[in-house]
């Protein structure tokens, strides 16, 4: 059993892995950390007593970060998807499509969708 | 210019024994010589039009605009063409891509040399466009690929200098045509014709020569590289090299990783905007309306025909003498200094083109004057923003994002060269040499301010150092609890 939780390079990123944390603490689980972004992942937020593993995207197979993520959800057999979201523009989504919304639909396993509070 | 420079590698050099001269130095040398024919058909390709287009006008009934649309064919082809080599090149391997270049180039050429009206020519200078930018994509990458690392830089700018020379041996050529049978209608068609036999050499060439081991490493065929190093480095050498050819194909495969969506993150879209913007204004100094245009230009100056053509040739000489001095400074001036003071010498030829455009009385003087002033800004382009443009964009992108960026940035940068091309006969047409010029330094303005804003410093950086500089200015501070 494994929480797995989708980690853009934002904002909503550190909110997702962080909620992950404690989602995997809850449930007694370990957490893998899908990297989705281009740079090495800081994990050192993370309480100790959480066993993580990250993984990173791959070569072309991986250059949509749905199909990472999807593929990595059945290869770790995961109960938990937790990912951050955040409100779009509608020109934006329709430039580059909106990755919480596929996966929202797409995942096989619950989702856990965590969003910034944007009064503070 | 527009070409693929391969990126600089991040792979460590576990310390290889030395390559020690034998049989192998010959082959290794001779796949160079064949290589690089696909880089000289670029340049003599893009290069044969300037000299050849005054006769062809007559001959074919050019309107400027027509003129524009014959010319700027051949490099929308290439940027689509460099799109296209990449991925082909990926898939069906370097020499196979560069033997089906090299049919191409000849198709290409003939169709051109045979065309009854402008429209079939146009035809078949897009044809030859797709080819010239396959040679971008696939030339330097399996130079790069079958070089010993300690070669590797030297042989790729060998490529760099062989496109300029492609384009120099093009305006020698029409210039020595053009001056001994310029009287015949056809006389274009010759020039053309000339490119045939480089495209001969390099087809006839490469199925001699052997696959890339980066290439076959990345298709699982292990064996097959390893005897290809065989024939290339020395015994022991290419042993102990296949550990580092098996590292750099697997991360050619991890620089396949990003794409599309990974722009959503602002500091990867802002270098990616980096990367449009230098693409673009390289091209937006108008080198390439010399390069195609130059006689054209000389002889709106007050050349007659036929010393507009010679002088001409001048152009390609201060190319390849400005690559050839770009090359060996590049390296040991900061990048922001060299481009700023190469955008600040290219304007100020523009503005010197174009006031003794506007200033001089016609006759002997001005001719010469504008020759030389514009002679000044190609050296100046080909030695400063030409390869440095090409250098920073293979080493300002993080690894994973690398080919997707590159490929955005190559394309925009075609375009613009395309546009350029496209443009210049119907604006010289409508305002003359004058105004367009200035037009060029008014760009050149821009490019002065877009760098000193918005192009990151990258000489002396690791690739990390870099990029964690880079990300630190330009993610938005969010307070969230």
């Amino acid at each position: 059993m494994t929480v797995l939780v989708a980690v853009p390079d934002s904002p909503e990123g550190v909110a997702a892995l962080a909620a992950a944390a404690a989602e995997a603490a809850s449930l007694g689980t370990d957490l893998v950390a899908v990297n989705l972004a281009l740079t090495p992942l800081d994990i050192s937020a993370i309480p100790a007593a959480t066993k993580v593993t990250v993984v990173e995207r791959h070569g072309r197979p991986d250059r949509d970060p749905v199909d990472a993520v999807l593929a990595d959800v059945e290869e770790y057999g995961a109960v938990r998807l937790v990912i951050g979201i955040k409100r779009r523009t509608p020109v934006g989504k329709a430039i580059l499509g909106s990755v919480s919304q596929r996966l929202l639909l797409n995942s096989p396993v619950p989702v856990l969708a965590v969003k910034l509070n944007e009064l503070e | 210019m527009a070409h693929t420079t391969t990126p600089a590698s991040n792979a460590e050099h576990p310390a290889l024994p030395a390559d020690t001269p034998g049989p192998h130095s010959r082959r290794l040398g001779l796949i160079a010589v064949i290589a690089t024919f696909g880089g000289l058909l670029f340049g003599y390709d893009t290069g044969v039009i300037n000299g050849a287009l005054a006769p062809m006008k007559d001959d074919l009934g050019l309107s400027s605009f027509t003129e524009g649309f014959v010319v700027s064919i051949l490099i929308f082809g290439a940027a689509l063409g460099a799109l296209a080599g990449g991925r082909l090149s990926d898939q069906y391997g370097r020499r196979h891509n560069i033997i089906v270049l090299a049919a191409v180039f000849g198709l290409g050429t003939l169709g051109c040399v045979l065309a009854p009206t402008w429209q079939v020519l146009a035809v078949f200078r897009f044809v030859l466009g797709l080819a010239v930018g396959g040679a971008s994509a696939t030339v330097p990458v399996y130079l790069a690929e079958v070089s010993p690392y300690e070669r590797r830089g030297s042989v790729v700018t060998r490529n760099e200098v062989m496109i300029v020379s492609g384009q120099f041996a093009a305006f020698v050529i029409n210039a020595v045509i053009f001056n001994l049978w310029g009287d015949h209608d056809g006389v274009w068609r010759w020039m053309l014709l000339v490119a045939v036999l480089p495209a001969i050499a390099l087809f006839v060439g490469m199925l001699r020569m052997p696959e890339s081991p980066r290439w076959l490493s990345s298709q699982g065929r292990d064996d097959e590289a390893h005897a290809v190093l065989r024939q290339i480095r020395s015994a022991e050498r290419a042993d102990a090299e296949m550990a580092e050819v098996r590292a750099l194909a697997l991360e050619e495969q991890e620089a396949q990783t990003g794409g599309w969506t990974d722009l959503a993150v602002p500091w990867i879209r802002r270098l990616i905007f980096v990367g449009i913007g230098l693409g673009v204004f390289q091209q937006f100094t108008g080198i390439n309306s010399i390069m195609y245009y130059g006689s054209q230009l000389l002889e709106d100056a007050g050349f007659t025909a036929k010393a507009a053509v010679l002088g001409n040739t001048l152009f390609g000489l201060a190319s390849v003498l400005g690559i050839s001095v770009g090359i060996v400074v590049m390296n040991k001036i900061d990048r922001r200094v060299m481009l700023l003071g190469g955008f600040t010498l290219t304007t100020l030829f523009h503005l010197l083109v174009g006031i003794s455009a506007l200033v001089l009385p016609d006759g002997s003087v001005k001719p010469y004057v504008i020759l030389a002033f514009a002679v000044l800004f190609v050296f100046s382009m080909q030695g400063t923003i030409g390869p440095l443009v090409w250098l920073l964009l293979a080493e300002i992108f993080p690894l994973k994002i690398r080919s997707f960026a590159m490929g955005v940035c190559v394309f925009c940068l075609w375009l613009a060269n395309a546009s350029v091309a496209f443009g210049f006969p119907p604006v010289v047409d409508a305002i003359g040499i004058a105004p367009t010029f200035f037009i060029f330094a008014g760009l050149g303005g821009l490019a002065l301010i877009f760098i000193a804003t918005s192009v990151p410093e990258t000489r002396g950086l690791t690739l990390e150092e870099f990029e964690d500089s880079f990300k630190a200015r330009h993610t938005p501070q969010e307070n969230h609890s």
